[in-house]
Formats: structure tokens, C-alpha cells, sequence
């Protein structure tokens, strides 16, 4: 009814465009974000950023600071072992992860390994929900994750060092170098994780076995402005990890992995009156192998190449009118052990336009088509409003076509892979309303997400495991947040809370699906008073059914993490702080069998200069 | 709860049964777990659900979860492969574990567990005083195979006897181990014959291409291979064969079609049963082709199989992470009784 009732409003606003606007003079981009769309066109989505002190707060993988500041599902095998995510109660594969306006999801799994993207190094991440495919391609059904190096071109050295040690001989270094002024910015950063990870098993004899990692991240970023016109900016990225797969409670493990993963973007700016123009070029690789047994020289590998080039144009006419016709080309080549030489190329065009009707209204929308080699691809489309009728009270509005590809595994593993696959397709919608008083700050967004052909890995009549086309899914869900903030005489409270209720049904037998809880509660509270800081993370994980026929679960648990900081002098030259994770030794499994450490305690220590 | 009911139930009819049996016939029975059939469920691979169900002859009484039940919520472990028994003691290869788990076959109640010198192991047989287990070893490594002797009295592994890849069901006869290498991760076309006197292989005959099961039945050994699948490219029909065990040798060769890849074999009463995806087919052990017509046909792949006292034991493994079910027909392919049981049900055990 609400539903009916703003689109018949939208249809009468449309009637009524606004005219004769100023034209915004050229600005010179203090700042630059290269996933442009991210601000520009997620305005009828809701966008979660989280901001470097978060990103301090859950500083030791992508897992953490999204379990603790979202609503997104994360699972682990293991601590720190392969992670994956569930956002909105849709599948691995359909949430996209965007390294600067680029989905660096694996080539060959379809999905991002959470445990393998260092934080620290970005300037934030933002959680944007909701379809996404017309802009940022496969996989963006659940939502996206992105991942942002943000440049600014003002006079600034810095040097910042951040030193951790923990529990389990848990160890982390990160260098950032800052180096800008007016017409050159530049960042480069180098992170260094490691841990034994050999946590006792809390309420039990047994240890975390086998569970020791290290990884290493590198992270460049720089921006030249050529004139005023004309600006290049490239971004790059390595990162390079050894696991052991940990063991479980009932089997010890061997076994190695080592990822190999390298990002590189070139753009080149253009700014023309009306006209911006952004050619990208785009080298993505990943690598692994895997050791089933550490000891001997055994291995099978893997790997993808992807290559794109992107030509954006943005034509901007008044300040309230934007459309962006993007065209890009990608190549990826896949590769190893079971894999024979796979090659996909992908053409397509995408046309976005963004246009305020209104003081009180504006709309996005976007098309998209995709010419393939190996599948015939889908026609996309999203459509969002946001409606403001009061400074106070927003109410966004938002409905896409996305589609989640078959990854290379899918379709070309020996003897398994199914070349007749198709994409999975979603058509979806949501409705958000925001409620901002003063310092108090509400948002309720209720979803539905209608998935087809979800890909799903079943054994065939000879028992050979094989994917196939099966299940629709719909999934629906309430998400509600709410902050407040109080300033008094130096003290100062932040809290923050989040709600999100997901059910996601196979519609074959009425089941929620597997490793999909129905609850998920996150709070922050923040409190600062001079040179202290104080956190609390607090975590409500309701149970998962760990089978199809919902017979066999795992049960629900609650995570608190304290975090104590101190800023020594007036200039935050150095800031020590002190982390308890699970304060209260809860005993709790993300993955059937394998127990998350209990209590555990960290040190961190940051000098900037 | 559920199990003091059973107890009971249990009771209760021993009584019943015990005051309408004459004298003569009457057997004792040895425990809460006589006279039934136990089911291997393996649980998925790194999940640890693995467990065993128990359903009395009579199909009346059925209790899921037995190990956890009965020892205290223990762990039984990860992907149980196989069960088998020697004397009063069941032993439950755990695949995933790397253990055997062994138990008191009448009690379930836990005896011993063996937790060293295992690697990948799959099945086991007890001869001449001795257990012996295949293990593949590391799967990715085709050479570190071999047969575990496990000593029966300080239940541990007192030998190792390599053996080509991939080990997988093996038999005894006449202290001898015929050992089926379907191949591991790969393929295997041989059986190994390892005499248990000696430790040694002693013969290696050629079979068809992924021999997955082996049966003795009147001095005679049967193998049947199910061929390799078309998606390795090398597409290869599966084989019925005979072995002579006095020379080792194939005596007879029967050929599947191409593209039909048998799955198990069960001997009962000199008839030779084996299953093909959803079907059961019967043929005399002396027939000399295959049968061309299936004796029936289910719904849903045969994951498990055994044919016991003129019942056909089938179990369908759903979806691989839903409890499966045990179907059961008579050897008229009359369908006998249904039973919900645990997750990825393998194999049976009778226990009479």
C-alpha cells in the first residue's frame, strides 16, 4: 500500500521538473574516490560506513569488523581460517566485494575469502546493501563490500606505525606512509599478521591444532594532477598468506593453503565543462595452493587472471541531473590442477542516471546488458527513489534486476563443472525510512529478494558431485538501527544499534537455508573523556540450521569485546590501547566442530609522526 | 529419554518373547543391540555428525544417535566409513578421524579408541588373530598406501604392509586379504593378495577399472568394477569378475555397457546382487551373462547396500546433509519398511 502510494507520487513529481538550475563551478577534488557510484549513485540504498576507527577496533580481518559493525553474517572455519559471508540470508557468491570500484570476488569461487583482506589500508569500508549488479556486475545481490583508498591532494607527511601482540602469539605491524600536496597525493602501507592461533577449545581439553597463519599485505595509492583538466591515479595492492587449516573437535588437520592475490587499477580523469570522462584499466590475479599435507611436496593449484578496461562518462548538464553511460570490457583467464585453461570475456554497457526532481526527491536508476562468451546474459535494471518530505524523515525506495555469474569452479572443474549453467537471477526491492532527531538517529528497511536458478552442488546419478541450476530462494527481512550521541562537558557517548531479522526460504521445501540465522543484533557504545577512550562490542548471534531439512543446528551465542585506549600528550603522537575479545568466554562455534577462542587478550600501540 | 523408553521396550518384549518361545529354541539375547541391524551414518566430511543407528529385525524399535546415547554425548567422530565386527567388539572406522572406534557390539557401550597410525582409513577385516584396516594414506599422494595390523588385545597398530594405491573394501580367505584398490583420488584396476602369515603381498591380479566391491562366495572371489565415469575422458565399462584363488587368476569376465557403471555387490544364497544408480539387479552366481532387466528401481541413488536373509538394505543419502533414509525390500523387490535414520548412511552391520 506505502509502495503504490509513493510511486503514484513519484509518477506525479516527474511531471514537474525543475529548471533553470545553477550549474556547479569546477571544483578541484580535495579528495578522490574512485568507485565513484558509491557516493553518486547509492543514494535509495542504505550505505554503512565504517571509518578507520572501527577499522581499529576490529583491525585483524575483514571478518571481525564486519561481524561486529553490521549486520552481515560471517562464518569461519576456524578462526582465521576460509571465511565466508551471508548478507541479507543470500548465499557466498552473491555478495560483491569492491577493491576501489573493482569486484575482486574470486574468479574461481564465485565469493571473497573474508579472512584474507587486511583492513587496516583502507581509508574506509562501506557496507552497501541491496542489488548492485547494474553497476558493479555479478554477485552484488546480498549487497556489496567496499573496500576504499581515499587520496587527498593537501599538503600532509605522515608516518604511522601500529604494533599488536596478543593471545596465542598473535603479532601485527603496520607502516603508513602519507606523502601529498596540492598536486601529487600519495599512500603506501605494508601490514604484517601473525598468530599460532592455538587456542585452547574453551570448556575442553583440546586445542585449536594446526591453526597458525601469516600473511602480508601491501597497499599503494597515488594520484597526479596533470593540469586542471587532467588527473591519473593508480592504486595497487599484494596480498600474500600462508594458513594452516586448522583442525576440528573430532580430527586433527596437516594441511597448508597458500593465496597469492595482486590488484591493480589505472585511471585516467578527465574534467571537461559538462563532461567527466574516467578511463580505468584494470589487472586482478589470484593464486593457491593447496597442501593436504603440510610435510610433504604435494600440492594442487589455482589461479585467475582478469583483466578490464572501463570508460566512464559522466554528463552532468545542472546540479541536478547526472546520467553516466559506462562501457567495459573484461578478460579473465582461469588456470591449475583442475582446472584446463578456462577463458570468459565479458562485454557490456551500462547507462546510470541520477536526477533531483525536486528539493524533496530524487531518483536513480540504472540499465545494463552483458554480452558473454560462454552464457547468454541478462538484462539489468535498478530503480531507487529517496524522498524527503521532512528534514527529519526520509524515506528511500529501491528495486534492481541483479545476477550472480558461475564461477569458474562451476563451470569448469574436471569432472564436475556444468557448462550448461546459467546465472542466477534476483529481482528485489526494499523500502527504508530514516528518522533523524537531533542526535538521535533511526532507520528501518524491510527487503525482499527473489532468487532463481541458485547455483547448488549436488552429486548426479553416479554420484559425482556437480552443480546445477535448483533451488529459488526468496528471502525477506526487517534491518533496524538506531545511534545517539551525547556531548557533555567532555564526555563524550556514542551508542549504536543494530537489529536484522532474515528469513531465506528454499521454495522447493520450505526450509530456511543452511547457515542463514532468522537473528542478528550488534551494538556499539563508545564513551570518550580526554585522553581515554572506552568500547564495548556487543555481539547477539541467533542459531543456524546446519542442514538442508533444518534438522541439525547450531545454537545461538553473544560475543562482548571491551577495548580501553589512551592518547599520551596533546598531539595523539602515540596511543596505546587494550583489547579483552570475548569478555565473557563464551564458548561458540561459527562452523559446526570448530570452537572460536575464548578469552583473549591484545596490546596495541600506534606512534604517528 | 527416547533410549529408556527403547530399554524398556526392549525389556519388555524379551519378556513377551520369553514366555511364548518353547524351551529348545530359546536364544538369549546378548544385549540391548542383538538381533537388529546397525546403519553406518558418515556424516559429512569435516562435520563430525557421523553416528550409527539400530533397528531391531522386527523393524519394530529404532534409536538414531547411538554412540553419543550411550557414551555420555561423546563425539563418535568425523565421516564413519565403516563398521565390522570381531568377537563381542564393533569397530567403527572413522575416515575423517583417522581412528576406530571400538565398542561393545551388544551394549554400543565404548571400549577403546585407536587413534595412531591411521591415515585416510576405509575398511577392515579380522583374520588369523588380527585386524586389517586399508588406508590410503595422504589422498594426493599415490605411494604412502598401506594395510594397518591392528593387534586385537592392546588394541593399537603393530604393523604396516604398503600396498599399491587407493585400498579400499577388502575379504579374507584362507588367510589370505584380497584387497580391492579402487584408487583413491585416482583409479585402480587391481586386487592385492596379502598373505597374513607373512605380511606380504603375494599376487596382484588385473580387474576392471575401479574395483568397489569384493565378495567371496563358495571358494570363489567376485569383483566387480564400475568402470571409469565419462568425465575423466577415458570413459571404461564396468566388469563382473571371478577370481580363482588357488592361481589368482580371472577365470571369467563379464562386461557392463559402456556407459553403465555398476555401483555395489551383495552375495546371498548364490545369487549375486549389485546395484546401478536407482536399480537392484539379481542373477545366479553362475549365470554367465548379466542380467538385462533390474529386479526394481527407487527413487533416489543407492548410497548403501547389503542383502541380509532375503532382504535388500538400501540407504538413500537425500541431500548429503539431511538425515538419509533406509528403505528395505524383500528379494521380490517388495517394499518392506522405511526408516528415517542419520546423515549420509553408508553401510549396515547385522548384528544377530
Amino acid at each position: 500500500m506505502t509502495t503504490k502510494k509513493i510511486l503514484l507520487f513519484c509518477f506525479l513529481s516527474v511531471c514537474q521538473c525543475v529548471l533553470a538550475q545553477n550549474k556547479p563551478a569546477i571544483s578541484l577534488n580535495e579528495v578522490i574516490v574512485t568507485d565513484g557510484a558509491l557516493k553518486k549513485y547509492s543514494k535509495t540504498l542504505q550505505v554503512q560506513v565504517l571509518n578507520d576507527s572501527m577499522i581499529q577496533r576490529n583491525y585483524s580481518s575483514l571478518t571481525n569488523l564486519l561481524r561486529y559493525n553490521s549486520l552481515l553474517y560471517l562464518k569461519e572455519y576456524g578462526n582465521g581460517m576460509t571465511s565466508s559471508v551471508s548478507f541479507r540470508g543470500t548465499t557466498a557468491a552473491q555478495t560483491a566485494v569492491i577493491w576501489n570500484g573493482i569486484n575482486i570476488n574470486s574468479q574461481l569461487l564465485g565469493q571473497t575469502d573474508f579472512n584474507t583482506i587486511t583492513p587496516l589500508g583502507y581509508t574506509n569500508v562501506s557496507v552497501r546493501t541491496g542489488g548492485g549488479s547494474g553497476i558493479y556486475g555479478s554477485s552484488a545481490i546480498g549487497g556489496s563490500i567496499h573496500l576504499n583508498n581515499e587520496l587527498h591532494f593537501k599538503k600532509q607527511f605522515q608516518n604511522l606505525l601500529r604494533m599488536n601482540f596478543g593471545s596465542f602469539n598473535t603479532q601485527g605491524y603496520y607502516y603508513q606512509l602519507i606523502a601529498s600536496d596540492e598536486k601529487v597525493a600519495s599512500q603506501f602501507s605494508v601490514s604484517r599478521n601473525s598468530s599460532d592461533n592455538d587456542y585452547s577449545y574453551p570448556n575442553s581439553n583440546q586445542k585449536n591444532q594446526n591453526g597458525d597463519y601469516y600473511n602480508t599485505s601491501l597497499n599503494g595509492s597515488f594520484g597526479y594532477k596533470i593540469n586542471l583538466n587532467h588527473k591519473i591515479n593508480f592504486y595497487s595492492q599484494v596480498y600474500d598468506g600462508l594458513r594452516h587449516f586448522s583442525g576440528t573437535l573430532a580430527s586433527i588437520s596437516v594441511s597448508k593453503y597458500y593465496d597469492l592475490n595482486t590488484r591493480n587499477l589505472l585511471e585516467w580523469v578527465g574534467l571537461h565543462k559538462d563532461f567527466t570522462s574516467k578511463l580505468k584499466l584494470a589487472y586482478v590475479t589470484e593464486n593457491y595452493k593447496y597442501y593436504e599435507n603440510k610435510d610433504k611436496d604435494i600440492f594442487s593449484e589455482g589461479g585467475a587472471k582478469t583483466k578490464i578496461i572501463k570508460y566512464d562518462l559522466d554528463y552532468s548538464p545542472t546540479k541536478n541531473f547526472t546520467v553516466n553511460s559506462v562501457v567495459d570490457f573484461t578478460q579473465i583467464n582461469g588456470f591449475g590442477t583442475s582446472i584446463n585453461n578456462a577463458k570468459r570475456s565479458i562485454g557490456a554497457a551500462s547507462l546510470l542516471v541520477k536526477h533531483t526532481l525536486s528539493p524533496v526527491m530524487q531518483y536513480e536508476a540504472s540499465v545494463r546488458q552483458e554480452v558473454a562468451t560462454n552464457y547468454r546474459n541478462p538484462f539489468l535494471y535498478s530503480f531507487g527513489l529517496v524522498y524527503q518530505p521532512l528534514e527529519m524523515y526520509s524515506i528511500k525506495l529501491n528495486t534492481s534486476k541483479n545476477f550472480r555469474l558461475p564461477s569458474f569452479n562451476d563451470l569448469y572443474w574436471e569432472g564436475s563443472g556444468n557448462h550448461e549453467l546459467i546465472p542466477e537471477l534476483s529481482h528485489q526491492m526494499e523500502l527504508g525510512q530514516e528518522l533523524k532527531i537531533n542526535a538521535l538517529k533511526f532507520s528501518l528497511t524491510g527487503f525482499y529478494i527473489q532468487t532463481k536458478g541458485m547455483i547448488r552442488w549436488i552429486p548426479n546419478e553416479t554420484g559425482q558431485w556437480t552443480p546445477i541450476n535448483t533451488a529459488s530462494v526468496v528471502n525477506k527481512g526487517v534491518e533496524a538501527t538506531g545511534s545517539y550521541f551525547k556531548n557533555f562537558r567532555g564526555h563524550n557517548f556514542n551508542i549504536s544499534l543494530a537489529y536484522g531479522y532474515t528469513s531465506s526460504v528454499d521454495q522447493s521445501n520450505q526450509k530456511q537455508l543452511i547457515y542463514v540465522p532468522y537473528h542478528k543484533m550488534t551494538m556499539n557504545a563508545d564513551y570518550s573523556y580526554k585522553n581515554w577512550s572506552l568500547n564495548y562490542q556487543y555481539l547477539f548471534n541467533g542459531a543456524v540450521f546446519t542442514s538442508a531439512d533444518n534438522y541439525y543446528r547450531l545454537k545461538e551465542y553473544q560475543v562482548s569485546n571491551l577495548s580501553v585506549y589512551y592518547k599520551i600528550g596533546e598531539l595523539d603522537h602515540y596511543k596505546i590501547g587494550i583489547q579483552a575479545l570475548n569478555l565473557f568466554n563464551e564458548n561458540y562455534q561459527t562452523v559446526e566442530v570448530r570452537p572460536m577462542p575464548g578469552s583473549n587478550y591484545n596490546l596495541t600501540l600506534t606512534i604517528k609522526y | 529419554m527416547k533410549f529408556k523408553i527403547f530399554t524398556i521396550a526392549v525389556l519388555a518384549s524379551t519378556l513377551f518373547l520369553g514366555s511364548c518361545t518353547n524351551d529348545t529354541n530359546e536364544e538369549k539375547s546378548l544385549g540391548a543391540y542383538d538381533n537388529g541391524f546397525f546403519i553406518i551414518n558418515e556424516g559429512g566430511f569435516g562435520k563430525a555428525n557421523a553416528e550409527i543407528s539400530f533397528i531391531t529385525n522386527d523393524f519394530v524399535t529404532q534409536q538414531n544417535s547411538l554412540y553419543s546415547a550411550i557414551n555420555q554425548g561423546k563425539l563418535l567422530g568425523d565421516t564413519a566409513q565403516d563398521f565390522n565386527a570381531n568377537g563381542e567388539f564393533g569397530y567403527i572406522v572413522m575416515n575423517g578421524s583417522n581412528t576406530i572406534q571400538i565398542v561393545n557390539r551388544y551394549s554400543f557401550k565404548s571400549i577403546a579408541t585407536i587413534d595412531k597410525d591411521l591415515k585416510n582409513p576405509r575398511y577392515i577385516v579380522f583374520a588369523n588373530g588380527k585386524g586389517y584396516v586399508t588406508n590410503w594414506g595422504d589422498g594426493s599422494d599415490a605411494t604412502d598406501d598401506y594395510i594397518a595390523v591392528v593387534n586385537l588385545t592392546s588394541n593399537t597398530i603393530e604393523s604396516k604392509i604398503p600396498v599399491a594405491e587407493g585400498p579400499e573394501k577388502l575379504i579374507v580367505y584362507n588367510n589370505k586379504l584380497y584387497v580391492a584398490h579402487l584408487g583413491g583420488y585416482g583409479s585402480g584396476n587391481t586386487v592385492s593378495v596379502v598373505d597374513v602369515l607373512t605380511s606380504k603381498v603375494t599376487a596382484t591380479i588385473s580387474v576392471g577399472d575401479k574395483p568397489a566391491s569384493i565378495e567371496e562366495n563358495q571358494g570363489v572371489i567376485y569383483v566387480l568394477s564400475s568402470g571409469k565415469a565419462s568425465w575423466t575422458g577415458d570413459e571404461t565399462a564396468g566388469k563382473l569378475q571371478k577370481i580363482n584363488p588357488t592361481t589368482n587368476m580371472v577365470s571369467t569376465t563379464l562386461d557392463f555397457a559402456l556407459t553403465s557403471h555398476p555401483g555395489q555387490m551383495d552375495i546371498e544364497n548364490n545369487k549375486l546382487y549389485f546395484t546401478q544408480a536407482k536399480n537392484v539387479f539379481v542373477m545366479n552366481t553362475s549365470d554367465t551373462v548379466l542380467p538385462s532387466k533390474a529386479l526394481f528401481t527407487t527413487s533416489f541413488s543407492i548410497y548403501g547396500f547389503a542383502v541380509n536373509n532375503n532382504s535388500v538394505y538400501l540407504a538413500d543419502a537425500a541431500d548429503y546433509s539431511s538425515n538419509g533414509k533406509v528403505v528395505i525390500y524383500d528379494t521380490n523387490g517388495v517394499l518392506k519398511n522405511n526408516s528415517t535414520v542419520g546423515v549420509t548412511p553408508n553401510g549396515f552391520y547385522f548384528n544377530n
